[in-house]
């Protein structure tokens, strides 16, 4: 080692000192532009030193911000989408609410502008298991003064009568089962008739001659005989109508929405009950006409 | 300076001068250098730093001291020169100093015709130094080989002869 040395010992001194000079003339020397060559050479060699440092740098540091940018957008991904989920979820409930809002909004307007008639609003709280058997269960009770027979509306229309009372719930016939019935006269002519179930979502029209005047459309109200139902609230509208012999046979489209009841309004009164005529043409139409918006003058209230 | 180093070879014989006479030389050749400048022609022909660096590395044989003499020489040389930067006959005296100390100890350097090659190789190795210098550091188009260059190098070579003779009176007697 200690040969070795020695041997180049002058080679190396040579190198030194030739580097020496030749860095003594770069420095005295000027290129281009006027600028020292040792200048140049030292930012030519600084140069991709630098250029390789940065390089690794902004790579290195650019993986990494990209990684843990990555990582945070990952975990903040989860978090919104289970935010999303709870949202849509209380969307949903919120519109829920709104709709419930608005169908009591209008019982209560519908109550509140038949002052003669006493109701109680209730909620439907399930159906029959039976497929042929149309009734429905509310959640108000003999506990709330509610007896068979009572007459069950909504602002659109006739729903059904209770056909039996248990202490908390109480159970509806609907207006289209087969074992229904309900006095009805047509709007316009004051023909009467008896709307019957069939077992089919539609009831019908029993008992209108053949030689009445019968077209789709036709309004059917009650006629109030039954003692059930108030006189003159819709029943439905003639959906068809077929020359029969001794009857025709007319299918009727139940103003209320039978299939998607959610709350009712239970007529607590068995006296015979006359709804006031509407003053206004405009709310002449239906009793249900006056429900759609609440005004100052009917606020809504909350179900009884 | 001249002591400094370590002879590369110890049984090889190496000629000691008088006191004084090596710097003494080097400075008269310098001076004679820039004499010469005046007449224009002679200093390209005769380059009298070059001799006695070629001249003082042969008979030394210390690399080491060879090349701190050529390159103490050539900075001189620069140094004296309106427009030369500082190391440009510097590098080439240190390179030819080194190879002259280091060839002083291998071949024979005191025949008249040994040393006339030997001038006149050194010659023209010191003026492609000279030339490659010039073009990487001073991007100059120096010419590495000319026939001018030749015949210069034969003059040099053959006043080298008589000027060698002549130093050697200057050697102390072993």
């Amino acid at each position: 080692m200690i040969d070795t040395y020695s041997r180049h010992r002058p080679f190396a001194l040579l190198a030194i000192v030739v580097v020496a000079q030749v860095l003594l003339l770069a420095f005295q020397i000027k290129g281009e532009h006027d600028v020292r060559l040792i200048r140049y050479w030292a930012v030519a060699l600084v140069t991709p030193l630098e250029r390789a440092g940065t390089w690794t740098f902004s790579k290195v540091g650019g993986a990494w911000g990209g990684y843990v940018g990555l990582r945070n957008a990952r975990a903040e991904n989860d978090r919104m989408r289970v935010e999303l989920d709870q949202l849509r979820l209380r969307n949903r409930e919120l519109e829920s609410q709104a709709a419930e809002a608005q169908r009591l909004t209008a019982l209560m307007n519908f109550r509140n502008a038949h002052p003669e008639a006493t109701m109680l609003a209730a909620q439907v709280i399930g159906s029959s298991a039976d497929p042929t058997s149309h009734t429905l269960f509310i959640n108000r009770g003999e506990h709330d003064r509610l007896r068979m027979n009572m007459g069950v509306v909504t602002p659109d229309g006739i729903v059904g009568k209770i056909v039996e009372v248990l202490p908390n719930t109480a159970q509806v016939l609907l207006i289209n089962d087969k074992d229904s019935g309900v006095g009805a006269l047509f709007s316009a002519t004051r023909t009467h008739g008896v709307v019957r179930g069939s077992g089919d979502p539609e009831p019908r029209m029993d008992y209108v001659v053949s030689d009445e005047k019968v077209q789709a459309g036709d309004a059917i109200v009650t006629s109030g005989e039954d003692r059930i139902f108030p006189k003159d609230f819709p029943i439905g509208t003639v959906e068809s109508a077929k020359a029969a012999n001794p009857f025709q046979v007319i299918r009727v489209q139940p103003s209320a929405r039978l299939d998607r009841l959610e709350e009712v309004l239970v007529l607590l009164s068995q006296q015979e009950v006359v709804f006031k005529k509407p003053e206004a043409p405009a709310a002449a139409a239906a009793p249900g006409a006056a429900l759609a918006q609440p005004s100052a003058a009917n606020p809504p209230a909350g179900p009884q | 300076m001249l002591n400094v180093g370590e002879r590369s070879d110890p049984n090889v014989e190496v000629h000691k001068f008088y006191g004084g006479a090596v710097p003494a030389v080097c400075l008269l050749a310098l001076v004679f250098q820039a004499f010469l400048h005046k007449y224009g022609r002679w200093s390209e022909l005769i380059d009298l730093p070059l001799l006695v660096t070629i001249y003082f590395g042969v008979s030394r044989r210390n690399p080491v001291t060879g090349l701190f003499l050529g390159g103490t020489i050539g900075i001189l040389q620069d140094a004296l020169s309106h427009d030369n930067p500082i190391g440009m006959y510097g590098i080439a005296k240190t390179i030819i100093g080194y190879l002259a100390s280091s060839i002083g100890g291998r071949i024979d350097t005191e025949h008249p015709l040994s040393r006339f090659a030997l001038v006149f190789v050194f010659f023209h190795l010191n003026q492609v130094i000279l030339a490659i210098t010039q073009r990487v550091l001073l991007n100059h188009s120096a010419p590495l080989f000319t026939l001018r260059l030749f015949l210069d190098s034969l003059v040099t070579a053959a006043f080298a002869v008589p000027l060698f003779a002549l130093l050697d009176r200057l050697r102390r007697p072993s």
